[in-house]
């Protein structure tokens, strides 16, 4: 299995509070790999920090063999052009139009000629459908259209890495099964290596091929996703099966909770 | 930049040779060459991507460009040669029924 993303003892603080706690785990090359785990465990704050957003306390971050952890801002925008993502809301500008937003990072990034950036854009525009919505502006779109702009926007440069952060948040369930197949058919045609952070199941079961499982900042799988599937530790058992965690105290822990004497 | 645009002469038609990888920073240089060649109105005008290695949206749509300026003076694209990979993504955007494909250079050549 060809690396591309490898993190080594990933620790990380928000103020005093330790959010990830000595996170290790690798990223296959070519696959489809969600990062899970419920909500407040730790798993956006990883993504911010492999996409180079936040840097650690401590520990390494390989992208494609080069730790990032120890790259100026200067030296970022190099690996940044081999990554797409797609933030929580899309995080398209209001003020420009689809069309604009999707040809943005190619006009900063690139000596294409206009005309050329023309073409890309209405074949990015196409590739996720949204063919003949570029001269929308974004507030002229649903949340899944916006999804899809971001998306094609995410894809401009034609990455290596797509990074996707809860695409299926806030979509119904139709909106969000097309998105899924689109996540599928990129995968599969261009080849590249996709990074969904998510805790919708129905998705999951759909486009992922490994699966990294966060808890409480701590890495509790890493594998496939028939692994995942198979494995019986609680925690997975409960996430997959939509059952909250049992946290019930004995009754001489729970008094002690209540009358504040630990 | 590692591009190669080796040109061919086969039965009074010309044939181009294309080699290397076209990316965001090559494509500028190709567009430059095919245009030079779309302004001399050279039809029909053949490309063999035997010899490419990668290519990325932007070459792609340089193609689409120079389609698109030859039309306007009813010339022909042929494109030799496609490797797999790029064939899946032209016909993941239709692109294949865009462009005139053929096999081998000597097939776009005989039409």
């Amino acid at each position: 299995m060809e690396k591309a993303i490898e993190v080594k003892g990933l620790v990380t603080h928000y103020g005093t509070r330790e959010i990830l706690k000595n996170v290790t785990f690798s990223i296959p090359r070519g696959m489809t790999t969600v990062i899970l785990g419920g909500s407040g465990s730790g798993k956006s704050t990883l993504l911010r920090h492999i996409i180079g957003l936040l840097k650690p306390t401590k520990g390494n971050i390989f992208i494609n063999e080069r730790d990032i952890t120890s790259l100026s801002e200067i030296e970022m925008i190099d690996v940044r052009k081999k990554m797409g993502v797609l933030f929580q809301g899309a995080a398209l500008l209001n003020s420009l139009t689809v069309s604009d937003n999707v040809a943005l990072p190619v006009t900063e990034h690139t000596k294409l000629q206009g005309s050329t950036i023309d073409i890309m854009v209405r074949m990015k525009l196409d590739l996720v459908g949204l063919s003949g919505s570029g001269g929308l502006y974004p507030s002229q779109l649903s949340g899944g259209m916006k999804k899809r702009a971001g998306i094609a926007r995410a894809m401009a440069l034609d990455p290596d890495l797509l990074f996707l952060d809860e695409p299926s948040a806030g979509l119904d369930p139709v909106t969000a099964a097309g998105l899924d197949e689109l996540i599928v058919r990129l995968k599969k045609v261009f080849k590249i290596t996709i990074v969904v952070v998510t805790h919708e199941l129905p998705s999951i079961h759909i486009i992922a091929d490994y699966a990294v499982m966060l808890n409480r900042g701590e890495i509790v799988f890493t594998g496939t996703m028939d692994e995942l599937k198979m494995s019986d530790d609680p925690q997975i058992v409960s996430f997959l099966a939509r059952r909250p965690p049992d946290d019930s105290l004995a009754p001489g822990d729970y008094l002690k909770t209540i009358t504040g004497n630990s | 930049m590692n591009i190669g645009l080796e040109a061919v002469t086969k039965n009074d038609k010309k044939a181009f040779y294309l080699s290397g990888e076209i990316d965001m920073h090559s494509s500028p240089v190709l567009r430059k060459e095919l245009m030079k060649l779309v302004d001399r109105k050279i039809t029909p005008l053949i490309v063999d991507f035997g010899g490419v290695s990668y290519i990325d949206s932007s070459g792609i749509a340089t193609f689409v460009e120079v389609l698109k300026s030859m039309m306007e003076y009813g010339g022909a694209l042929r494109l030799t040669g496609i490797p797999d990979s790029v064939m899946e993504i032209f016909r993941f955007a239709r692109l294949d029924s865009v462009f005139d494909i053929y096999e081998s250079v000597d097939n776009a050549v005989a039409c």
